[in-house]
């Protein structure tokens, strides 16, 4: 039965006031799009796009989706690579873009922040009080904090130095699909021991919950160091990414890599000449000045024990900013200029070189689209292969470009399954459950899907994310 | 002079760059006025106004108020060409809203 729009945006608006119900069909449209690089479907326009200002107006909206049985799509800013933001069937979309009021609190040792802030916005606050955030998303100028830490996503940063973004969280404010407010966690800088439903909600990518609070604990901003060192072949870098863990070297909190193509094309966006060649990029943090140094001298002698042409600490804030910047500059080519196809790779650490040549044949081999390209750079310390199928044409049809992304997708989730890994940054769900179901056993699924049905029994929040592979 | 339809092809074309990264929402002012609402940013305009050429939406009322409310500032296009896009976004909404005047005046739908 098609359901009454003109009843649900009078309903909508008397829970959390008609100026926050939007029901027109641009702004529908705009809500269901993501980053995904075909475009909406007719069939999966939402309902309506609900904007409210706080938990209270979350229950309200859930409580009453519950009743209906109407599905409701969480909208944090729509970056997820993987669709998590795209709907996938109609739905309410929930924007969580008024929720981004911002309390740091020095005293306390940690800060509060709504659901909706923007990432640099939040980093822009902390450091007024010494603090950083330890959450480095590419999207970093529209991501929010509720989107990064309901995926618990690592993003730039290496695990093993810096952890993820759920070891920061000391408490949440979330809505459950059924209405009712919890309040996890602690106000202390300790976090509890034990069975506690932060951890729980933390990572839950929407399934679970609404998040629309958070509260984190203040990181002094440390001191940082950057290193480069330019490679003749990318299996060199891989050997110091896998030779770092097996030595047991302090990881940096950022390891970069761009494969030479990629370096090439970077490089030159940022006015500085082809290394002609992979280039590895590090930075390390430390809360004294001295020990950073020490820890980026002691780097550098790492890395020249394995093959670098060249690698050194770069003192000079311009070159930096522009080597830098050059793997930002690699990925815009990419996406800019033509159809890119993403993938993930969290390999088991001694298999990453297999794990890397693996990725780059089954993109080199796609049957779905001849004569793709091979692009690879990324957070390759983590360590992450980001694998990219790059096709020169833009407007590709839709239905290629699913062919596409599905085949890149699979042949890549299975060095995954290969090798035991993951993946640390795009989630789970949206269009890896095929991954998931297949990388863990049926008990391991069937007691997600057990927990999705006992906190949200009609299967309202993000519906679709778990059930297909689309 | 380009015909209505070589400006539509040539519209369609620039809009397809945007990826929707939404990069540049914060820079947009009636973004801000409106508490956050991506309709009333450059992003929401540039999608709004490549799904109103590709025909899936029709000008109304709404519609053309998402696209007459740019102000013109041009701040998303630095950020946009900060991020390597580079798409001129305010020529491209001022075009759009020239095409979809020259096509209402002649009664044609949006």
């Amino acid at each position: 039965m098609e359901l009454d729009v003109n009843k649900l945006s009078a309903d909508l608006g008397r829970l959390i006031g008609k100026e926050y119900v939007f029901v027109d069909k641009p702004t529908n449209l705009l809500y269901a799009k993501d980053v995904m690089p075909w475009d909406v479907e007719e069939q999966y326009m939402p309902y309506a796009v609900a904007r409210p200002a706080g938990a209270g107006d979350v229950s309200a909206v859930l409580r009453y989706a519950n009743e209906q049985s109407i599905p409701v799509h969480i909208h944090g800013a729509g970056t997820s690579l993987i669709g998590l933001a795209r709907p996938k069937t109609r739905a309410i979309v929930l924007d969580m873009g008024r929720m981004t009021e911002i309390t740091v609190y020095p005293e306390r040792g940690y800060f509060e922040t709504g659901a909706g802030a923007h990432i640099h916005l939040l980093r822009k606050e902390l450091a007024k009080h010494g603090a950083m955030l330890p959450i480095f998303p590419g999207s970093e100028w529209i991501a929010t904090i509720g989107g990064i830490v309901a995926v618990n996503t690592s993003a730039h940063a290496v695990d093993a130095a810096l952890g993820k973004p759920g070891d920061y969280v000391l408490g949440l404010e979330a809505v459950l699909p059924t209405g009712e407010i919890l309040d996890t966690g602690t106000e202390s800088t300790r976090r509890p021991a034990g069975i506690e439903h932060t951890k729980l909600l933390v990572g839950s990518e929407g399934l679970l919950c609404v998040i629309t609070k958070l509260r984190m604990r203040l990181v002094p901003l440390p001191y940082f160091e950057n290193i480069v060192a330019y490679y003749d072949d990318v299996d060199d870098i891989l050997d110091a990414v896998m030779a770092m863990y097996r030595q047991n070297v302090p990881p940096p909190m950022f390891f970069e890599f761009l494969d030479g193509r990629s370096a090439g094309i970077g490089f030159k966006a940022v006015g500085l000449a082809d290394p002609g060649g992979p280039v590895g990029m590090m930075t390390l943090h430390c809360w004294s000045k001295a020990g950073c140094r020490d820890l980026a001298d002691n780097f550098v002698a790492f890395l020249k024990s394995g093959r670098p042409r060249e690698a050194r600490v770069v003192d000079d804030k311009q070159e930096w900013e522009k080597i830098w910047g050059s793997r930002a500059e690699a990925g815009n080519y990419v996406y800019r200029l033509g159809s890119t196809f993403g993938s993930e790779v969290s390999p088991r650490i001694d298999k990453l070189k297999e794990a890397y040549h693996e990725a780059k044949a089954a993109i080199l081999g796609l049957e779905s689209y001849k004569d793709v390209m091979f692009h690879a750079f990324g957070h390759i310390g983590a360590p992450s292969i980001h694998a990219y199928a790059f096709v020169e044409e833009k407007d590709l049809p839709n239905d290629v470009k699913k062919a596409i992304m599905a085949e890149v997708r699979q042949k890549t989730e299975d060095i995954n399954v290969k090798y035991g890994g993951c993946g640390g940054e795009w989630g789970v769900t949206g269009q890896r459950v095929p991954f998931l179901r297949k990388r863990y056993n049926g008990a391991y699924f069937n007691l997600l899907l057990q927990l999705k049905r006992t906190l949200d029994p009609k299967n309202i929040l993000n519906r679709g994310n778990i059930e297909v592979a689309t | 002079m380009k015909t209505a339809e070589e400006t539509r092809d040539m519209l369609l074309s620039e809009l397809a760059k945007c990826r929707a990264c939404r990069f540049c929402l914060d820079t947009c002012p009636t973004y801000q006025a409106s508490a956050g609402l991506e309709t009333l940013s450059s992003c929401g305009r540039l999608q709004t106004l490549r799904y109103l050429l590709m025909g899936m939406l029709r000008l109304d009322d709404s519609l053309a108020y998402i696209l007459y409310s740019c102000l013109d500032c041009k701040r998303c296009e630095i950020m946009c060409k900060s991020k390597g896009q580079g798409l001129e976004i305010t020529s491209l909404i001022q075009m759009g809203r020239a095409l979809l005047s020259d096509r209402l005046l002649k009664g044609e739908e949006g």
